[in-house]
């Protein structure tokens, strides 16, 4: 069977660009802030898989546990240090979203200094780089093309369980639905966040970790991506993971199958204008169903039923 | 006639300064008091920007019969054709640039309109998520339509203060300071007036005021606009002033996320409080910048990093312990209009 490279693209990204979206939802749903910043935990893993690859010489796969922790610890510094102190201070939503900006600034310049060093230390390629060569190959087919999208269904899978089968979860969603209810039954709210927040850089951690074997990696490659990662999740409906799953590969596949298509129908200067897709679903969305998708096929569904 | 460095330091920041002023301005009308969080004002200071690099240098050698051929390809002789011509005519030069300075504030406004229309009905950080979306739609076209400033490489913009000779920075510095004198004085008449305190009305309790008759979404359009329009004359001075354009100067750290530093750390809904900030960070950028290859040396990355690092803590510090700035916002003191 002989799949269009393009298709490859659309899935690789998508599954990528789902991953960040779900973790997006995720630190949403529990603080009710749009993260600035989620897009440099996808940096962070971008550089543990350069560094794992190029300085320490091992698959750059083994990197993930370490980029899903480093993610992790990053968004949980992010919650604790800066966000819970704002918002015992009743903090107004615009100033914590400014504060999810500063931090951005603080992990991008991290980054840029990190990227820097490895470059002038260890005398490697650390902008722009691509590690496509190092991934392993399955029946004549980029390693990745099966991992991104079966992480994706593994990651979906255990929040599912653990979302509806597990104590721990669904003390999550009575949080995620009414916090201070949920604190009178004794669920421990701040645990709850503390979870989501870590599982959020975790997640965003392990698709960076994977993207510069397929893509293009650089200090602002997650800045980038955050347009897109905006519009998978508001699309979604911004309440839902299962709609930020709908969303992810929504975006990702309107992005990459989009733009080629409206090449070969107006020709190849349309490429690079490719951001303006997302921007253009995420406007058109907010017009149209500003609840998203989710509550889309959640209204056909009840619609259905009744 | 040599200027001692330590002059040209001072010429530098107050060039640097004025841009910055009127953008934190504008931002702080948007944000300080209509409570509206723009995300992306890097969308209509480029929108001025862009448009210095697009319309004087045609629209000039229109007027002068100059054989523009292809504008952008060509574009450095006709510069400095049109800037010859500058040199001695400077009614023909001032023109230009308060036409370009007009053209530039509509278009802003209708970057602001585009941006805020759509979602001005939904949450702010519905609101914040497509403005940051849409500047850097916006940059994307710069960067890749050469058509409008020259794409990767840039372009090179008229001067259209050429007929200072040599005194030209230090009389654009000057202009360029007025400018953002005059735009301080009309933004705390109006932000003074009435409407300035239904804006603070609206940002506090938008349920009271529309009960109380105000078309919430309406005046928040309205507002983006106009700040919009006074952010994309900041953007018109800073192109005159560097005397070209490239998109990668219009990113979203330096005219969306340093502004907000700006006002956020002078203080929010005080006019004051914006210029105050403004103020202390570029002075602070511009003494690092000045004294960077000191410290270059004796580390292994650039210097400008470390600067984002510290002003992003910087930032965090005041969000948690100063959250109102180093002037709060006090009550309105109204303007007196009854004659004596």
């Amino acid at each position: 069977m002989v799949i269009d490279p393009i298709y490859r693209d659309a899935l690789i990204f998508a599954s990528l660009l789902t991953l960040l979206s779900i973790g997006l939802t995720l630190t949403y749903l529990t603080t009710r802030v749009p993260n600035f910043a989620h897009g440099s935990f996808a940096t962070i893993g971008i550089y543990v898989a350069l560094t794992i690859s190029r300085v320490f010489k091992h698959n750059v796969y083994y990197g993930l546990p370490l980029s899903f922790l480093l993610g992790g610890f990053t968004a949980l510094a992010q919650y604790v240090f800066i966000l819970k102190p704002l918002l015992k201070r009743n903090a107004s939503i615009n100033h914590l979203m400014v504060a999810t900006i500063a931090f951005e600034l603080i992990l991008l310049a991290a980054l840029n200094i990190y990227a820097d060093f490895l470059g002038r230390v260890f005398k490697i390629t650390s902008r722009y780089f691509q590690l496509r060569g190092l991934d392993f190959q399955y029946a004549g087919y980029p390693g990745l093309l099966i991992v991104a999208p079966s992480l994706v269904a593994l990651i979906c899978l255990i929040l599912y369980i653990v979302l509806t089968r597990t104590k721990f979860g669904i003390a999550m969603r009575a949080t995620i639905e009414n916090p201070s209810l949920a604190e009178t039954l004794g669920v421990n709210a701040n645990l709850v966040y503390t979870v989501s927040w870590f599982l959020a850089g975790g997640l965003g951690g392990l698709s960076g970790n994977l993207l510069p074997l397929w893509f293009i990696g650089n200090p602002d490659t997650g800045s980038f991506m955050l347009v897109s990662i905006f519009a998978a999740s508001t699309s979604g409906g911004l309440y839902s993971l299962s709609g930020a799953l709908i969303g992810g590969y929504l975006i990702g596949f309107a992005e990459v199958l989009g733009t080629s298509r409206l090449a070969s129908l107006i020709g190849v200067w349309i490429i690079p204008y490719r951001p303006i897709i997302p921007l253009t679903v995420m406007v058109l969305t907010l017009m149209i169903i500003p609840r998203g998708l989710s509550d889309l096929a959640s209204r056909i569904v009840g619609r259905g039923v009744s | 006639m040599t200027i001692p460095p330590e002059i040209l330091f001072i010429i530098d920041l107050l060039a640097s300064l004025s841009p910055y002023i009127i953008v934190c301005l504008s931002l702080n009308l948007e944000f300080g008091y209509a409570g509206v969080a723009n995300f992306g004002k890097t969308l209509s200071v480029a929108g001025g920007a862009f448009l210095v690099g697009y319309l004087p240098g045609r629209f000039t050698s229109w007027i002068l019969g100059i054989e523009t051929g292809n504008y952008v390809a060509n574009s450095n002789a006709i510069v400095t054709q049109i800037n010859t011509v500058f040199t001695v005519n400077p009614i023909l030069a001032l023109s230009i640039f308060i036409l370009t300075a007009i053209t530039s504030m509509i278009i802003g406004a209708a970057l602001g309109f585009l941006a805020a229309y759509p979602v001005v009905r939904l949450r702010e950080e519905y609101l914040a998520m497509v403005f940051l979306a849409m500047g850097e739609a916006l940059l994307v076209i710069g960067y890749n339509y050469p058509e409008l400033v020259g794409g990767t490489l840039g372009i090179m913009v008229p001067d259209p203060f050429a007929w200072f000779r040599e005194l030209r920075y230090t009389a654009t510095t000057i202009i360029m300071l007025f400018i953002a004198i005059l735009t301080f004085i009309y933004v705390e008449m109006l932000t003074k007036s009435p409407l300035g305190r239904m804006l603070r009305a609206i940002r506090d309790d938008e349920y009271a005021a529309m009960a109380l008759g105000k078309n919430v979404a309406r005046v928040r359009v309205k507002t983006v606009m106009l700040s919009s329009a006074i952010a994309a004359l900041g953007g018109v001075l800073y192109a005159f002033y560097s005397g070209g354009v490239i998109a990668t100067a219009y990113n979203r750290v330096s005219w969306t996320f340093w502004p907000w530093v700006m006002v956020i750390l002078g203080g929010t809904a005080n006019n004051k409080g914006a210029v105050l900030g403004t103020f202390i960070f570029v002075t602070i950028r511009k003494i690092i910048e000045f004294n960077k290859d000191k410290l270059t040396p004796y580390v292994p990355f650039d210097v400008v990093w470390l600067d984002m690092l510290l002003l992003g803590v910087a930032l965090i510090i005041i969000l948690i312990f100063k959250p109102e700035g180093i002037i709060p916002e006090k009550p309105i003191k109204t303007l007196n209009l009854k004659k004596p």
